[in-house]
């Protein structure tokens, strides 16, 4: 991409594809939203382009770079739609999906059921293909069995499949070379090797890194195929790249490769947003706050960089890809408020969705959610939902709560506010306890960190969760509700590497590691020249998991600027270690573990958007009454476009802009900042 | 109950979240496997009954939740802010600890100067001492082989750690360097949940947070009884045996009657063996503790998982269990396995409650977890000893629905290790780790399979462990008509000419070239095999989880009826050893003193056995023999 183009960043959702255009002619930014069409989701990008570009008054040879993230990968391994595939496996180990780590989601509920395995048994073949740990060849299979191999994937009708063979992360060249003569054996059927693609130990979650990439790459293939037609007809050749679980993006042509590396990209491309925009409005450490219609979701980040998950559960399946660590808090503003059958009140877990969603919606919803919770609190104008696009009925909403008022014992005039009150409550308290839990097992405080909301609900929910969570700031992006795309717009190049050791770290291991990072950055460096971008810079960033023998557990070691030497290395996990545990082990032998390397192709900074300079003390457009601890309280209402850098208000206000609204409680104070994020900050006491 | 609707929902979640927070901080900071990797240890919150109100619902050992921090409290006499008290011991602790290896922590919360709370916390830690390395062996006699005791002491003392306490813990010890890494995490643990109580308080005030206690539990006692209460009123009886005791050849009989009615349930042991003289007794002190009201817990939870969970869930149970039992043993018994008798008192109470709620309930899962050892020579003298796979079986099937293959929740839900990093540490070629076609047991439903392990060794004078090893011969029963799973089996050399078949081992020597196969025991399978719909038995076959063979065997017209779905063995031995007769039995051994108790049922059993073909009951026993055996039986009891 040339630093000259405008970068266009995509994000294909459930019920909106949102652009968000960058125009580095004069720093500006536009927005967009095009209904999605699932059915075709190419068709609403395609569409969807063409009125942004109008919009931005750009021809399609204007566009120097097409950002694209897409959920239709992880759609089809949630609800199991992906492609029929097999599975070819070393002999004896035919029951590994089967056998999985050998645990049940629940130890208490004996009506558990384990997941779906991706490949049915029937489809799971055996060859008597296997290495050493040490990667040698101890059985290979003969030209005869790879014939019949083939003729039996070819007869089992499949668009894809996977190899794995024991030990195969200490030898993917060569699993690499017997996928390919499967493959020929098979009539050219694509076959992932599990080696090739993820080279790391432990058999079972590499095969399933292989088993997703066979199982969406079809899928996946065929739409960027549509894709990529389709946007040439329009006249746009610019190169189109798309989104990773890692908040870095792919080529086409490597997510056609590697799709699976794509899977999560969506949430991670928000994070990626948040991070870059708290960096530079001068925020440290943030947590993101992403509040939509059935969940929460929160990640981490400090210094712009999010932090990164091994483990991560996709669809009820592990995924040890590295990707943006996002985890769910709980309720969205569709979750069902209800009381149990001990008058107990509940919020969620089942969801009202958009059909028939809340009770506000007057599409045939009779249990009242959050979202009906806001409206009877005064949170949110019945008349200013979505800009204005979707009038809700705040009448049947007070009269669905004024219902779960009566169970719960609550009389008199507010009694519907109250029950809505007592319903924030107790979702707040719910998402706070899950914040504190994920902090916790990191070691962190929530005290330290600024909340950054996007999504419909967040800003409107971020203030409460603050204050309940003893969270000092909130930071409000100006387009929250397009924030997904505007991670795409700026994602750098990025892909993670891997090779594992499993050697005691001594003068002639360290040497072997720094051979393996060098050569997994020479295999970086060719993908980066591949990728055929042309990109600002390039930077990698080393680490190696490492244990002291005989340890049940290995620590991430950061090796950026550690000379690899034995000695170097060993400090860099003692350190570590002593950082985590508060000991260090001197005198104990240390195991190198799995080496990593993340090689980055840095794209241009979006330019950073300025906002006019405004009023300090803006007049409110209006005022509503908003119900607070029991009471009502006049609150100022603005519209987030017209207040200007350097405006300052106090709570209880509102803040309504098209895609969200954002809720200022008493005792709290918000200023708008140069680049038009809106701070809210507890008033001294 | 006291609190409005919306607090109590707010505080019931909070309160569970401080000790989802402990968890989280212990296994943050903790090092040792128990912690990482197979989650064995637990945090909750006690009121000032020692009782737990808030216990995490998703990390850590589920099952605790029923254990009592009241003696241990009391033993220690009065505590002050920053005293935290220690112990394992499950005597003197009354059934807090219930085997050496565990260390339990206490720490009393205070504010305004009052104790408003206790944090709980315990650790499974690497070792205690005694006779084995990690403390625990089948074939320990008595406690006193099983590692040092801790009795309840004052570990801290007002923050500071009793120094004349830590130098007894280091001396006694292999890993007393971890363990004082595991002690730490536990301190950070009880830290941690005690800053969280005290924002909680702050929060919503101290009357507030310790009427939510009192609520939490009443609440979860209410839901509980709405669930026990959907249970048709009755008494209903089961009894299973353990295949042997670990150190002689005889059967060991776990005996129950559950009695529901009005929402509440009594479990009655009596009819269960005297305690052994191994290592697989219960300490349970004869209360709803929580190795006996497991499944309780569990059919609670299925039917209404909203239950939060917390000591009220037991207020519905009342246990009797005689005293001097397997299930209520006398000191100084030795108790490190008790999680092998704890799987069978899973089995009954499942059998069971089975007779009153068959749609309910499932069939009997395999039955057992068996952690495969490997100690290989390291080259200097020593032995490198590590576990290859924990083998489990399948979970039983149910109405409705086949059993689970090749997992098994039911006793402790431990994941498998990588066959790849097990390659990388041992010097072993592992050549199969899969499911055992054909041996889940044949039903309408049919039963999960058992798994099988194979591996090669490659170093001489190894050794192989296979504690656990369970239903090789009283197999998995079926339900409802329901077949049971196939027996497990330890094979060496397995299809070669030197192939041997071995019933339970201790410590099998093995050398370079030779195989070790291990088969767990399959499910059992629910309903008349007749009714298994074809389209189930044809893609079972597909898919190779039943055998061409195996569908004929068990589906086809010629399939076998079996008499009971318990398999052969036991139809064989309750011919002879019939409930009745072992009621009487064991009531009349309960009866005599515990140094006598074990040596007269030996010599009765062994007297009746001679009466009996050799390798009875695998072998069936001749009518002739049976009478014999059961005149043999009475005269006995006669005469005991």
């Amino acid at each position: 991409m040339t630093t000259e183009g405008a970068r266009i960043g995509i994000d294909v959702g459930g019920t909106f594809t949102d652009f968000v255009l960058s125009d580095p002619r004069d720093g500006s930014l536009v927005y967009y939203k095009e209904p999605s069409t699932p059915e075709e989701p190419s068709r609403a990008l395609i569409e969807g382009l063409r009125a942004l570009l109008a919009r931005a008054g750009l021809e399609p040879s204007g566009v120097a770079a097409l950002m694209h993230g897409t959920t239709i990968g992880l759609n089809a391994i949630i609800q199991r739609r992906g492609a029929k595939i097999a599975l070819v496996v070393t002999e004896g180990f035919r029951d590994i999906l089967e056998i999985a780590r050998s645990r049940m989601p629940s130890s208490f509920d004996f009506h558990a059921a384990k997941e779906e395995p991706l490949v049915p048994r029937l489809r799971v073949l055996e060859i008597g293909a296997r290495f050493s740990p040490r990667g040698e060849a101890t059985r290979t299979p003969g030209p005869g069995e790879i014939a019949r191999l083939g003729a039996a994937l070819r007869e089992a009708g499949v668009e894809a499949a996977a190899l794995v063979c024991v030990n195969g992360y200490a030898a993917p060249e060569a699993e690499a070379a017997l996928a390919a003569e499967l493959s020929a054996a098979a009539g050219g059927l694509d076959i992932t090797s599990a080696a090739a693609i993820w080279p790391e130990i432990r058999e079972y979650e590499r095969t399933l890194v292989a088993c997703l990439n066979a199982y969406i790459q079809p899928l996946m293939q065929r739409y960027f195929a549509g894709l990529e037609a389709g946007l040439a007809a329009d006249g746009v050749t610019a190169p189109i790249l798309v989104t990773a679980s890692n908040g870095g993006s792919l080529s086409l042509a490597s997510a056609a490769a590697r799709p699976v590396e794509t899977v999560l990209s969506g949430p991670a491309s928000g994070v990626m947003a948040a991070a870059r925009l708290a960096a530079a409005a001068g925020v440290g450490g943030i947590i993101t706050f992403d509040m939509g219609g059935t969940s929460s979701d929160i990640a981490i980040a400090s210094s712009g960089t999010p932090e990164l998950a091994t483990r991560t559960d996709i669809g009820g399946l592990p995924l040890v890809l590295p990707v943006v660590d996002v985890s769910a808090i709980g309720a969205g503003g569709g979750s069902v408020v209800w009381v149990d059958e001990h008058d107990v009140l509940k919020v969620g877990p089942h969801s009202a969705g958009a059909a028939p969603g809340p009770v506000s919606y007057g599409r045939g919803g009779t249990e009242p959610a959050v979202t009906d919770c806001y409206l009877a609190l005064g949170y949110i104008d019945p008349a200013g939902f979505l800009g204005g696009r979707m009038q809700l009925d705040g009448a049947a909403a007070r009269v669905a709560l004024g219902g779960i008022a009566a169970r719960i014992g609550l009389k008199g005039p507010d009694a519907a506010q109250a029950a809505a009150e007592g319903a924030l409550a107790v979702t707040t308290a719910g998402m706070a306890t899950e914040l504190y839990k994920t902090l916790a097992a990191r070691g962190l405080d929530p005290a330290g960190f600024a909340l950054v909301p996007f999504g419909g609900a967040g800003p409107t929910h971020a203030n409460l969760l603050a204050e309940e969570a003893g969270i000092a700031r909130v930071v409000i992006p100006p387009a929250a509700g397009t924030f997904c795309a505007m991670g795409a717009a700026g994602a750098d190049l990025r892909r993670d590497f891997v090779r594992s050791l499993r050697q005691p770290l001594d003068a002639d291991t360290a040497r072997g590691l720094a051979d393996t990072l060098a050569a997994l950055g020479a295999e970086g460096e060719a993908w980066l020249d591949a990728e055929g971008a042309h990109i600002t810079g390039r930077r990698s960033e080393p680490s190696a998991d490492m244990r002291y023998t005989g340890q049940a557990y290995e620590l991430r070691v950061s090796l950026e600027g550690v000379e690899l030497s034995a000695a170097a290395v060993a400090e860099a996990f003692h350190r570590e270690h002593e950082r985590i545990y508060g000991f260090r082990d001197a005198g104990a032998e240390v195991e190198l573990g799995t080496a990593r390397l993340a090689v980055i192709g840095l794209t241009p900074d979006l330019s950073a958007p300025s906002w006019p300079e405004g009023d300090p003390e803006p007049a409110p457009t209006g005022r509503r009454p908003l119900f607070r601890r029991g009471a009502w309280v006049e609150a100022a209402v603005y519209r987030r476009e017209a207040l200007g850098a350097g405006a300052r208000l106090a709570g209880p206000a509102i803040v309504e802009q098209d895609d969200t609204t954002t809720v200022v409680l008493p005792g709290w104070s918000g200023r708008v900042d140069t680049m038009g994020n809106l701070h809210l900050e507890r008033a001294a006491a | 109950m006291k609190l409005d609707p919306v607090t109590l929902e707010i505080l019931g979640n909070k309160l569970a979240a401080v000790t989802e927070e402990m968890c989280l901080t212990l296994q943050r900071t903790g090092r040792t496997l128990y912690v990482k990797e197979t989650a064995d240890f637990a945090c909750a919150l006690a009121g000032l009954d020692g009782r737990f109100f808030a216990y995490p619902r998703s990390i850590g050992v589920s099952g605790f939740v029923g254990l009592e921090c009241a003696p241990a409290i009391a033993a220690v006499g009065p505590l002050e802010p920053g005293d935290v008290i220690l112990t394992n011991d499950p005597y003197r602790s009354e059934g807090l600890a219930t085997h050496l290896p565990d260390l339990h922590m206490i720490e009393p919360y205070f504010h305004a100067g009052e104790i408003v709370a206790y944090g709980w916390c315990f650790v499974h830690c690497s070792d205690v001492g005694g006779r084995v390395p990690s403390s625990i062996s089948p074939t320990n006699t008595e406690i006193f082989q099983e590692g040092l005791r801790i009795p309840p002491v004052k570990l801290m003392k007002r923050g500071e750690m009793n120094a004349d306490v830590k130098l007894f813990l280091d001396a006694n010890s292999r890993t007393a360097e971890a363990n004082m890494g595991d002690i730490r995490a536990m301190l950070a643990a009880l830290a941690a949940g005690r800053r969280r109580l005290e924002q909680t308080i702050a929060q919503h005030g101290a009357d507030t947070v310790l009427a939510a206690g009192t609520d939490l539990v009443d609440y979860a006692g209410q839901k509980a009884r709405a669930v026990l209460a959907r249970v048709p009123e009755g008494s209903y009886s089961f009894s299973d045996y353990l295949d042997d005791d670990a150190a002689s050849p005889l059967p060991v009989r776990l005996a129950l009657t559950a009695t529901f009615g009005g929402g509440e349930v009594h479990l009655d042991f009596t009819g269960t063996d005297p305690q052994v003289a191994t290592a697989m007794n219960i300490p349970s002190r004869g209360r709803p503790h929580a190795w006996l009201t497991l499944r309780v817990l569990a059919l609670v939870h299925t039917l209404d998982p909203t239950v939060p969970l917390n000591v009220g869930l037991l207020s519905t149970v009342r246990i009797t269990a005689p005293e001097g039992s397997l299930v209520n043993p006398q000191e100084p018994a030795a108790v490190g396995v008790r999680h092998a008798a704890a799987i069978r008192v899973n089995d009954v109470l499942n059998g069971a409650f089975g007779r009153a709620l068959p749609a309910v309930m499932p069939a009997a899962s395999s039955g057992c977890v068996i952690p495969v050892v490997m100690a290989e020579p390291d080259g200097s003298g020593g032995r490198h000893v590590q576990v290859i796979e924990p083998m489990i079986g399948g979970t039983g099937a149910r109405e409705g629905r086949d059993g689970v293959d090749g997992r098994d929740s039911g006793i402790s839900n431990l994941a498998n290790n990588p066959v790849e990093t097990v390659e990388a540490e041992l010097g072993i070629e592992v050549l199969r780790y899969a499911l055992r076609p054909d041996s889940g047991g044949a039903g309408q439903w049919r039963g999960g399979c058992g798994m099988e392990l194979t591996f090669r060794v490659l170093t001489d004078g190894s050794n192989v462990l296979g504690r656990g090893m369970e239903r090789l011969l009283f197999r998995p029963w079926g339900a409802q008509g329901g077949r049971p799973g196939a027996a497990g089996a330890l094979i060496v050399n397995r299809g070669r000419p030197d192939e041997r078949r071995l019933g339970k081992i201790d410590v099998l020597e093995v050398n370079a070239g030779d195989t070790v196969t291990f088969l767990t025991p399959g499910a059992g399978g629910w309903g008349d095999p007749a009714l298994r719909a074809p389209e189930a038995i044809a893609r079972d076959v597909e898919n190779g989880f039943v055998t061409p063979e195996g569908a004929e065997r068990d589906y086809g017209p010629q399939a076998t009826e079996t008499a009971t779905g318990f398999g052969p063995e036991r139809a064989a031995w309750d011919a002879v050893f019939g409930a009745p007769a072992m009621d009487r039995l064991n009531a009349a051994l309960i009866a005599l003193p515990l140094a006598s108790r074990l040596r007269r049922r030996g010599e009765i059993l062994r007297a009746v056995l001679a009466e009996l073909p050799e390798g009875f009951p695998r072998a069936p026993a001749p009518e002739a023999a049976a009478a014999a055996a059961r005149a043999r039986l009475a005269d006995c009891l006669e005469t005991i």
